[in-house]
């Protein structure tokens, strides 16, 4: 049982780590060659010439604004929410649920794209009413800069910091502040003095997270950024290797290392800081309900604020998207346009090649992608929860070492690999990407749900007579299934929108949604765009729907027979 | 079916701290009877329990099952827990959630293939054999303690092994619930004439359940025997303070005459139930509080008489619970409810030699 285990260990570990490890070493060894097709003869040229470049410099000072003021943005409103949420009397609370799940429904490029066709200086929608409403020269609001960059990816990662800093807040024991209340200090002061001090590690935690989020982020930068020519490290990697006629991997290996580097850090400081915020959270465990503080006039005011929030997070983009799709050219919504629309861009995109191509690719990537790494991420999980040996610690660690990986650096990586074998331009290639890259999303639902099965229910299982593998067939999967379920439906809505390693690894015959979506943004068929963008939202909720009934199903099943 | 345990040890590395659950092991567990280990927290009776079913591999030693070897260092022998035939009932019961009571009963049996009908009837007679037959429907979730409790009983018997483990199973259960299915549970086990390896850390479960107690400490065995063995006529000190509620008195071997110990303590001069101590050497005088009984003027034959006064007096329902000021000691007592005794108050007691036990220090 124990030789049995370590075995499962090792083989995990070699799984693993060739696919974290591997990319990240391909990297290094392609950042001192000559290129891709002199690998491995040494040179420091690349460095050189990365580092020297005068551009290099102005995208360093655009990535640090971007970055640091997305994440500022996001957690800021995140704390606002979550407090308003767990410690105030404020309206209808579930808002604070379904902005908390909405990433997973509408992927980052879309909801770039639907802010694009906006608030674009040429012929965005409400740039066009508020010209005509004020009578104005030229249009009031530029998306296609540093803060509409920033604007935008602030509120795509809101929803990530809010999933840290809620728990926390929630669970918040209220007599510290009620001890200070009573010794004399008021809201404000409380607020400043107790609350958010304890709160510190949680609220730094969101921050790096939102920090190596918008770092890695490529959707923003490419659909808002390079319009506008603000580059940031993301798309002056995508320029290099994508754009002019002689792609440069060897360089951009060169700067995909510092930003790597940067992001692994990032992380080892996360992951510290929530440790540290759970020890805070475990202090309290009183079954009370926190005091509400009552928002007496301000009620109506802060209500409205979320309120419209939910609004920009989810109905805007979905309805500019599916109004764009509709019309023939960019116009203000009126009695014309209405009369004007038509199916047209939707028979377009189903009778281009490309774009049917695109689409079973991407359906095929979901499924077959989620399905093998949600397979992985059970033995993977499996080992993490309940073998606890030093290298199960490494597993671990080796497994959430991904997590980091901001997915144009690491496409870069897998790309000197792929170059070598005959994977490369295949779907193989995406696939193993994928999986390399998102596979935390897998094993982090499994890992809480081997948690929650008591040790005891396997033992007995096994002292009933039966197996390991009958044991995990017959007792762990079936308790497991709410686990798969929703680890699946993480990985397939990823897999069916991914953007960011697909631009670097996608080749003629291998497109998939999100690449072909960012070709028709570059030539501006908004109109195609916004069709095909649809039938992606479509693909990934019948993924989430038909994967939660096939769950509910299952579990019917196991229990009545 | 006998159970052997040779020189089995195990250790823990925690914290660099190694601790001994386990410390050279050995025992033998009779075929067909009740067997408990018995001791406090963290002594290494569940360690040896898992050992014995396989869910644990010791560190040193062989363990045999019915004559069979499961486990042996020596000779490379490791049979995983799933074929050495045994059944358990866990302290959590581990009734998987996902199961109704049939498919958990059923389990053990559908394992090793047994044709439906088959099992149909096995599980139909054990279920009523704990008086769940009404019950085989309900999803495992909707059950009360008790319930799941007998549903682990249940799955444990119903493949009729030789041998059953229990791992504190009513350690979950609320007091007046664990008297009841302590009652029950020994009325299944006398009926079933299997050996059963019970552990717990209940000293009043051991005493109820058991043909035989062995009381652990720290990893090691260190007295075996029927439960009125242990509790009347225990060698050490340890065992006769964890057994029961006992007062204990440093004591000093005077003499032996006349089937008596005679030593010398804070109480005066105590004639004792005989053991082979050395004259002139130390030992522990342990005297139950039941066995402190309120003497008249007059006191029966051979008894020693304690003369002290009452210093505080608890009402807890039953009884009165005392302690009384004798010379330099004081002692534990219990009075029937009708005494009228106040604190201060002189009071004389008689004890019967054979129950004042000499235990080593």
């Amino acid at each position: 049982m124990i030789q049995a285990r370590s075995k499962l260990t090792y083989l995990l570990m070699l799984i693993v780590g060739s696919l974290t490890l591997f990319p990240v070493i391909m990297l290094a060894l392609g950042s001192f060659s000559k290129g891709l097709t002199a690998f491995g003869s040494f040179t420091l040229d690349k460095y050189i010439q990365a580092y020297t470049d005068p551009a290099f410099f102005a995208v360093i000072a655009n990535t640090i604004v971007f970055v640091l003021g997305s994440s500022t943005l996001a957690t800021g409103l995140a704390l606002f929410l979550a407090y308003l949420n767990n410690r105030t009397d404020i309206p209808f609370k579930f808002l604070f649920q379904i902005i908390s799940i909405i990433p997973m429904m509408i992927p980052h490029l879309l909801f770039s794209v639907s802010w694009a066709l906006l608030l674009n200086p040429s012929n965005g929608i409400m740039n066009l009413v508020l010209k005509q409403a004020f009578s104005l020269e030229s249009a009031p609001f530029n998306i296609y800069s540093l803060p509409g960059m920033i604007l935008v990816e602030g509120l795509l990662d809101l929803p990530i910091a809010y999933l840290i800093i809620a728990p926390a807040m929630s669970s918040f024991d209220v007599t510290l502040e009620e001890s200070s209340r009573v010794f004399g200090a008021g809201t404000w002061l409380t607020l400043r003095r107790v609350t958010l001090p304890v709160l510190r590690p949680a609220i730094l935690a969101a921050f790096i997270l939102s920090v190596v989020r918008s770092l890695a982020s490529f959707a923003v930068p490419s659909v808002l950024g390079m319009p506008g020519r603000v580059y940031v490290l993301a798309t002056y990697l995508y320029e290099m290797i994508a754009r002019g006629f002689a792609p440069d991997y060897g360089k951009a290996a060169a700067v995909g290392m510092s930003v790597l580097a940067a992001s692994v850090i990032l992380i080892i400081v996360y992951r510290a800081l929530t440790s540290e915020s759970e020890k805070y959270v475990t202090i309290s465990s009183r079954g009370f309900r926190p005091a509400v503080v009552e928002l007496k006039k301000a009620r109506i005011p802060l209500f409205l604020v979320v309120g419209l929030l939910s609004l920009i997070l989810i109905v805007l983009p979905v309805a500019v998207l599916f109004y764009t799709s509709l019309v023939p050219y960019s116009m203000v919504p009126s009695a014309r346009a209405f009369a004007l629309m038509s199916w047209k861009h939707w028979i377009a995109v189903l009778e281009d090649p490309i774009s049917l191509l695109s689409l079973k690719n991407s359906l095929l990537l979901g499924v077959a992608g989620a399905t093998l790494g949600v397979l992985l991420s059970i033995f993977v999980a499996y080992v993490i929860v309940k073998v606890r040996s030093t290298a199960s610690g490494i597993l671990e660690s080796l497994s959430y070492l991904s997590f980091s990986f901001p997915g144009i650096v690491i496409g870069i990586g897998f790309m000197w690999f792929f170059v070598q074998t005959p994977l490369y331009a295949t779907l193989w290639a995406l696939l193993i990407g994928y999986i390399a890259i998102y596979m935390p999303y897998g094993i982090r639902p499994l890992s809480s749900a081997f948690v929650q099965i008591h040790a005891h229910l396997e033992e007995s299982s096994r002292v009933c007579g039966a197996s390991p593998l009958t044991t995990m067939r017959r007792i762990m999967v079936p308790l497991l299934v709410p686990g798969i379920v929703s680890a699946w439906i993480l990985m397939a809505t990823m897999f069916v929108r991914e953007l960011t390693l697909s631009v670097v690894l996608s080749r003629p015959g291998t497109e998939v949604l999100a690449v072909q979506i960012l070709r028709f943004a570059e030539d501006g068929l908004w109109g195609k765009l916004s069709a095909l963008g649809i039938m992606m939202i479509v693909v990934s909720t019948s993924l989430v729907v038909v994967a939660t009934l096939v769950g509910a199903r299952f579990r019917l099943v196991e229990s009545s027979g | 079916m006998e159970i052997q345990i040779q020189g089995v040890s195990k250790r823990y590395f925690s914290e660099g701290k190694t601790i001994n659950a386990l410390d050279n092991v050995d025992l033998t567990i009779p075929g067909n009877q009740i067997f408990t280990l018995l001791g406090p927290s963290g002594c290494g009776k569940t360690t040896l329990l898992r050992c014995i079913v396989g869910l644990e591999t010791p560190d040193t030693g062989e363990i045999r099952i019915g004559g069979e070897v499961v486990w042996s260092k020596d000779k490379n022998i490791s049979v995983p827990p799933e074929e050495r035939k045994l059944a358990m009932v866990f302290q959590t019961y581990a009734i998987w959630p996902h199961m109704n009571v049939f498919d958990n009963v059923a389990y053990p049996l559908q394992v090793r293939k047994l044709p439906a009908n088959v099992i149909r009837r096995m599980v139909e007679k054990t279920l009523r054999f704990v008086r769940l037959e009404e019950f085989e429907r309900r999803p495992a979730t909707k059950l009360s303690g008790g319930q799941q409790q007998r549903v682990a009983l249940a799955r444990a018997l119903v493949a009729e092994p030789k041998v059953i483990l229990f791992d504190e199973p009513l350690s979950n259960l609320d007091a007046k619930l664990r008297e009841e299915t302590r009652k029950e549970l020994r009325g299944f086990l006398r009926e079933l004439k299997i050996t059963a390896v019970y552990v717990t850390h209940d000293r009043i479960e051991a005493l109820v359940l058991s043909d035989l107690v062995a009381v652990m400490r720290s990893g090691k065995i260190v007295e075996m025997g029927s439960p009125k063995k242990i509790y009347f006529d225990a060698d050490t000190r340890f065992v006769a303070d964890f057994i029961g509620r006992a007062n204990l008195v440093k004591a000093k071997v005077r003499a032996h005459e006349a089937g008596r110990t005679i030593v010398e303590c804070g109480l005066g001069t105590i004639a004792c139930h005989l053991r082979e101590i050395p004259i002139g050497s130390e030992a522990t005088l342990c005297i139950r509080p039941e066995f402190l009984r309120i003497a008249g003027r007059e006191t029966a034959d051979g008894a020693n008489t304690l003369e002290g006064h009452v210093e505080s007096l608890v009402f807890i329902g039953e009884a009165y619970e005392a302690e009384i000021r004798i010379g330099t000691e004081r002692l534990l007592a219990r009075f029937d409810t009708d005494t009228h005794l106040e604190e201060g108050d002189p009071v004389i007691f008689g004890v019967d030699p054979a129950h004042c036990l000499l235990v080593s220090i």
